[in-house]
C-alpha cells in the first residue's frame, strides 16, 4: 500500500471530522454570541447565569462531559447521538470561550458611537445588533481562529463516540497494517490540509466583510 | 412659545454639584452658543437636556412639555434634537452613506431607496457627496465632521446641539466646519453650540452664554460678551479679541 494510497483511506473519514468540526464550531457560535450579547444589555438577574455558564463550561475537561452526556444521560432515559453528544460537549464548551472572545472585542466599541447612537434616540437591542455586534465580529477573528483551531484538534473525541472520523480510520487502518508511522504521519497531513483550509474560509469571510480602518486585537 | 426652556437645573455627581441651576431658553429659529471654563458643565447641560445624563432637578419644557418627567418618551425627544461631537462618533463600519441612513431606516422606518434620496441630499447640502462611499478611516477630520452633520441633519431636528464641532480639527478644516454651520444659521435652523472656538461663536450666534461653576454668568450678544465686558473675569477669559483656550 502506498502513502497515497493510506492519505486516500483516511480521507474517507475526514468528512466526519469537518462535519464534527462545523457542527462543533456552529454551536459555540451560537451559544457563544447568545451568552455575549445577553451579557452585554446588562438584564438584571441573568448576569451571574452567564457567568455560571462559562465558568462551569470552561472549567470542565471536554472528555468528560462528552462521556457524561454520552454515556451518562442513557441512564436516565436520554440517548443522545454521537453528533449531538458531541454539539454538547465540545460545542457547549467552544461556546464559553467564544463568550469571552466576543465579550473582550465588545469592549473595544467606541463608547462615543454608542452614545451618538443614544443621542439619536435609538433603542438599546438596536444599538446591539446594528453598531455593537457587526464591528465587534470583526474585532474578535484572530479569536474566533484560536478557538476554531481548538476545535478542530478536539475533534478525534469524536471516535470514543463510535463517529468514522480521520482518526477512527487511522486506528483500523494501523490495527491491520502495523504501518503507524506512515499512518499518523498521513493523519498529521490531513489535520494540517482541513486546518489550512478553515483558516482560508475564514480569511474570506473577513476580507468580503473588510471595512478599512479596523485594527484587528 | 419657546422652543427650549430649562430652568434651574441641577446635576450633581456623586454629590458633588456640576451645574448649579442653570436658566436658559431657545426660540424657534435662534442660534445660542455656549462657553465657558473647561470642565463648568457644558457637555453635562447638553446631554441633561437629552435626558443622556439624568438631571438632579429643574425643569426643563421641549416645546411646552415638561420632558424630565417619568414619563417622558426619552427616545422620541433624542429624535427631535440632532447631536453634533467634538470627536464626530461616526460609526466607523459604515460608509458615510450608511452613517446616515442607518437612522432613517432604523428610526424612521424608510425604504432603502427613500433613506438614499435623503442621506444624498444631506451629503449634498454638505459638500461630500463624492465621498458618499467612503469609510470615517477614509475621510479628514472636517470630512467627518461634515458626514456627522449630515447625519443629524437628516433626521429632521428641531435644534442641533453641538458639542465642541470643531476642537478636533485643524484651523484650516474648522473654518470649512464653521462656513458650513453658517450656512445652516443662514437657513434659520436652530442651534445650541458649545466650543471654544471665537472664530466659531462670532461668526454664527445671535447670543452668547457664559458658563462658570455650573451657572449661567453672563448672556448677550457678541459684542457685549467677547469684546468689552465689565466683569474682569469674563474679559480675562475671552481675551481681547483673540480665541480663547
Ligand atoms: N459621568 C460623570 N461622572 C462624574 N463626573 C462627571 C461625569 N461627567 C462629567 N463629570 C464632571 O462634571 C464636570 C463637568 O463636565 P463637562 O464634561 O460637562 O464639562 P465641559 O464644560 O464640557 O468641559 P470641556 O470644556 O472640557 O468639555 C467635570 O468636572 C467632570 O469631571
Ligand atoms: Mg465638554
Amino acid at each position: 500500500m502506498s502513502f497515497a494510497q493510506i492519505v486516500a483511506l483516511l480521507a474517507t473519514g475526514a468528512g466526519y471530522t469537518v462535519l464534527v468540526t462545523l457542527a462543533c464550531i456552529a454551536t459555540g457560535l451560537l451559544t457563544g454570541l447568545g451568552i455575549a450579547l445577553l451579557g452585554r444589555l446588562r438584564l438584571r438577574g441573568l448576569g451571574w447565569l452567564l457567568r455560571a455558564y462559562t465558568y462551569v463550561f470552561r472549567g470542565v475537561p471536554v472528555l468528560a462531559l462528552l462521556f457524561l452526556v454520552f454515556f451518562g444521560l442513557p441512564g436516565i432515559g436520554f440517548n443522545v447521538p454521537p453528533l449531538l453528544a458531541m454539539m454538547l460537549s465540545l460545542g457547549l464548551v467552544t461556546g464559553a470561550y467564544l463568550a469571552e472572545v466576543f465579550r473582550g472585542a465588545f469592549e473595544a466599541v467606541d463608547p462615543n458611537e454608542i452614545m451618538a447612537a443614544e443621542a439619536m434616540g435609538m433603542r438599546r437591542r438596536q444599538i446591539l445588533l446594528a453598531i455593537e455586534m457587526p464591528q465587534m465580529l470583526r474585532f474578535s477573528v484572530p479569536g474566533m481562529l484560536n478557538e476554531f483551531t481548538t476545535v478542530l484538534k478536539y475533534s478525534p473525541f469524536a471516535y470514543t463516540v463510535g463517529l468514522p472520523d480521520i482518526m477512527k480510520q487511522a486506528m483500523a487502518l494501523s490495527a491491520t497494517t502495523l504501518r503507524g508511522l506512515e499512518i499518523y504521519l498521513a493523519v498529521g497531513l490531513l489535520y494540517f490540509a482541513i486546518y489550512k483550509s478553515l483558516q482560508f474560509l475564514v480569511r474570506g469571510i473577513e476580507r468580503y466583510f473588510y471595512v478599512p480602518g479596523f485594527t484587528r486585537l | 412659545m419657546a422652543l427650549l426652556e430649562v430652568s434651574g437645573l441641577v446635576k450633581e455627581f456623586d454629590g458633588k454639584p456640576v451645574l448649579n441651576g442653570v436658566d436658559l431658553s431657545l426660540e424657534e429659529g435662534q442660534v445660542k452658543v455656549i462657553m465657558g471654563p473647561s470642565g463648568c458643565g457644558k457637555s453635562t447641560l447638553l446631554r441633561c437636556i437629552n435626558r443622556l445624563v439624568e438631571p438632579t432637578s429643574g425643569r426643563i419644557l421641549f416645546r411646552g412639555e415638561d420632558v424630565t418627567r417619568p414619563d417622558t418618551d426619552v427616545r422620541a425627544l433624542r429624535q427631535r434634537i440632532g447631536f453634533v461631537f467634538q470627536h464626530f462618533a461616526l460609526y466607523r463600519h459604515l460608509s458615510a452613506l450608511d452613517n446616515i441612513k442607518l437612522g432613517l431606516r432604523k428610526l424612521r422606518r424608510m425604504s432603502d431607496a427613500e433613506a438614499t434620496d435623503r442621506a444624498c441630499h444631506e451629503l449634498r447640502r454638505m459638500d461630500m457627496e463624492e465621498h458618499r462611499d467612503k469609510y470615517p478611516a477614509q475621510l479628514s477630520g472636517g470630512q467627518k465632521q461634515r458626514v456627522a452633520i449630515a447625519r443629524a441633519l437628516a433626521m429632521d431636528p428641531a435644534v442641533l446641539f453641538f458639542d465642541e464641532p470643531t476642537s478636533a480639527l485643524d484651523p484650516r478644516m474648522a473654518r470649512e466646519v464653521v462656513a458650513l454651520i453658517n450656512q445652516l444659521f443662514m437657513d434659520n435652523v436652530t442651534m445650541l453650540c458649545v466650543t471654544h472656538d471665537v472664530f466659531l461663536a462670532r461668526y454664527i450666534s445671535d447670543r452668547i452664554l457664559f458658563l462658570d461653576h455650573g451657572q449661567v454668568r453672563a448672556e448677550g450678544d457678541v459684542e457685549q460678551l467677547l469684546d468689552a465686558h465689565d466683569d474682569p473675569q469674563i474679559r480675562a477669559f475671552f481675551g481681547p479679541g483673540t480665541r480663547a483656550r
